[in-house]
């Protein structure tokens, strides 16, 4: 073989390699979805919505106590989180714009974004949990809100910073004071991008386990009191799969089944929303 | 810029309002920093920080705590799943710039998005009752007849292959960190100049030559980045090896043994934590975690920035 025919088999090595990997990473996907899939629905049924956990070897137990709990933290984790969040990302984009404080604080944010979530489960095991002396919703709340305020901050920075500052010099042509034009003119040209970050960091905490795991807890009776221990779909996934029980494995999968169908459409949402707004990125 | 909002009342309250809240970041940061010290000093003082991260006793009973067998799993499981993800995400990313047709992209794009949505618990749920089996079955008796076989290196394959060991918990660990590492170098890939390439061609450079010498050369510090913060991400990853670790405080030569990692053992024995030193024990094991994430993530942040500053202009 000469050399350019050499070269030549070189690089087709190479791509083909690097297409087995694009199929390796299709293959994964498939495999788990697939997998969660098949196992989640076979163990689907009106009695998981409906009915609360019974004790193991019992026909005709459900996880609603997990599904509301669920809900419930998550809500509460949202409406703490967000507005600080878009507050914050407000401050970044606007008033401080261009300043040495607003990269200062994007640049901790985007590490934020990434700190390990048990960590922040310890955190508020000490500050909330420990003082209370029990476990709460709340704490879970406080704990997924935490996580949650980067998210939103950075994606509303970014949206922010993309409504064109002409915009801005229309409105305060017309006299309008600053506040007033970031409410009524950057919000709404902004909204579908903010929309997209909020669905985002639900769907970045709705599967978080690890800051649920010493902060909300566990229950298996249902409850709808943020003040007490509560149940919630992961902690319940990670409590039933490693249990003894073949009708709590069951249950995990069908658990997961939901949670994974649930993040994967406010994912693809998300995805949506941004892309018929601002165009293929 | 404006100084407009300085003169209205409504601004000054507006103005106030979205500062503190985009200072709780910080506030959030240096706070998690303080009380981890705080609630962990006990530890700290009775252990000492170099005798804490080298002593490999974890005995709730005689009270004697150490971080190194934890250090070892989180070591071993990350550095693992790295040597695993990193060659096939840069493979992917290879794949979605340069080799795909223009109607692949989009699709391989998002199913590569959506493998890092999925939840980390799902991942650890999926890897007990599927991969734990195919693992202990297929794989590791096959790698213990071949490699296993080799001297030196065949010690890392030694003893019954239960399929809860260090092995699987970093394959997990790698297909969870490879749509990182990959959705981030496509990005740094992209930010080659086509002239550049153009002009390889023009010289008669195969596909795979202009990828190597020319796409490479331009995206490494961006591609360094991603695998840094890849790395801070497996640093923290709790539910996914959460299930297939075992959470055996030890030591081991082999893969196929079951280990602790830091955040392994805050999941499972933070609320089973009866002794005060025991649990400031844990709460120094996460302070260790924190600081340790936290100077990881900020030298990746460091090189993306580096990345960009460079090459977007």
């Amino acid at each position: 073989m000469n050399r350019e025919n050499v070269r030549k088999l070189n690089s087709r090595i190479a791509l083909s390699l690097s297409t087995i990997a694009a199929l390796s990473g299709l293959f994964w996907l498939i495999f788990i979805l697939g997998d969660v899939l098949v196992k989640g629905i076979s163990a689907l049924g009106p009695a998981l919505f409906t009915n609360d956990p019974v004790p193991p070897g019992m026909e005709g137990g459900g996880l609603k106590n997990a599904f509301v709990g669920q809900l419930m933290i998550t809500f509460f984790a949202t409406l703490i989180g967000v507005p600080v969040g878009i507050l914050g990302g407000t401050f970044l984009a606007e008033y401080a714009r261009g300043r040495k404080i607003s990269k200062i604080i994007s640049i901790f944010s985007d590490i934020m974004v990434s700190i390990p979530s048990i960590v922040i489960g310890t955190f508020i095991y000490a500050i909330i949990v420990k003082p209370a002396g029990h476990f709460s919703g709340w704490a879970g709340a406080m704990a997924l809100a935490i996580i949650m305020i980067p998210v939103v901050l950075r994606t509303t920075e970014n949206m922010l910073s993309l409504v064109p500052w002409t915009l801005r010099e229309a409105a305060f042509a017309l006299g309008a004071p600053y506040y007033k034009v970031i409410i009524q003119v950057v919000y709404r040209g902004a909204a579908a991008g903010i929309l997209t970050g909020i669905l985002l960091s639900i769907a970045r905490v709705a599967g978080e386990t690890a800051p649920l795991l010493f902060t909300s807890f566990n229950n298996s009776y249902f409850s709808t009191n943020m003040n007490e221990p509560i149940a919630s779909l992961t902690v319940t996934i990670f409590q039933y799969a490693m249990g003894p029980y073949d009708d709590w494995h069951k249950q995990a999968w069908a658990a997961s089944l939901m949670i994974t169908i649930f993040i994967l459409m406010l994912t693809i949402l998300g995805r949506l929303a941004i892309r018929w707004r601002y165009g293929k990125r | 810029m404006p100084v407009l909002f300085k003169k209205n009342a409504g601004d000054r309250i507006f103005s106030l309002v979205t500062a503190v809240s985009s200072l709780s970041v910080l506030a959030l940061i240096a706070g998690i920093l303080w009380v981890l010290l705080a609630e962990s000093s006990p530890a700290i003082e009775k252990f000492g920080f170099f005798r804490f991260i080298t002593s490999t006793d974890w005995n709730p009973v005689t009270e004697s705590f150490g971080a190194a067998t934890n250090l070892f799993g989180t070591a071993v499981t990350t550095v693992l799943s790295l040597l695993i993800a990193v060659p096939v995400a840069i493979g992917i990313a290879i794949f979605i710039t340069e080799v795909a047709p223009h109607y692949l992209k989009g699709p391989i794009g998002v199913a590569i998005e959506l493998l890092a949505a999925i939840p980390s618990i799902i991942y650890g749920m999926w890897g007990l009752f599927t991969l734990v089996p195919i693992m202990s079955h297929y794989v590791e008796p096959a790698l213990q007849n071949t490699i296993g076989k080799l001297p030196f290196i065949g010690i890392l394959f030694k003893g019954t292959p239960m399929g809860i060991d260090l092995l699987t918990a970093s394959v997990i660990l790698s297909i969870m960190i490879i749509p990182f590492t990959a959705s981030i170098a496509r990005d740094a890939f992209n930010l080659t100049p086509a002239v550049m390439k153009e002009s390889a061609y023009a010289l008669g450079a195969t596909k795979w030559e202009a990828i190597k010498n020319i796409v490479f050369s331009y995206s490494k510090l961006g591609v360094f980045g991603g695998i840094v913060l890849s790395l801070g991400r497996a640093l923290g990853e709790t539910m996914a090896i959460a299930f297939v670790l075992g959470n055996n405080h030890r030591i081991t030569s082999s893969l196929l043994d079951a280990a602790a990692t830091i955040t392994v053992t805050l999941a499972n024995e933070f609320t089973e934590a009866d002794t005060d030193i025991y649990l400031s024990s844990l709460f120094y094991l996460a302070l260790i975690l924190f600081v340790l994430s936290f100077i990881t993530l900020a030298i990746a942040k460091l090189f993306l920035l580096k990345a960009e500053r460079r090459y977007s202009r």
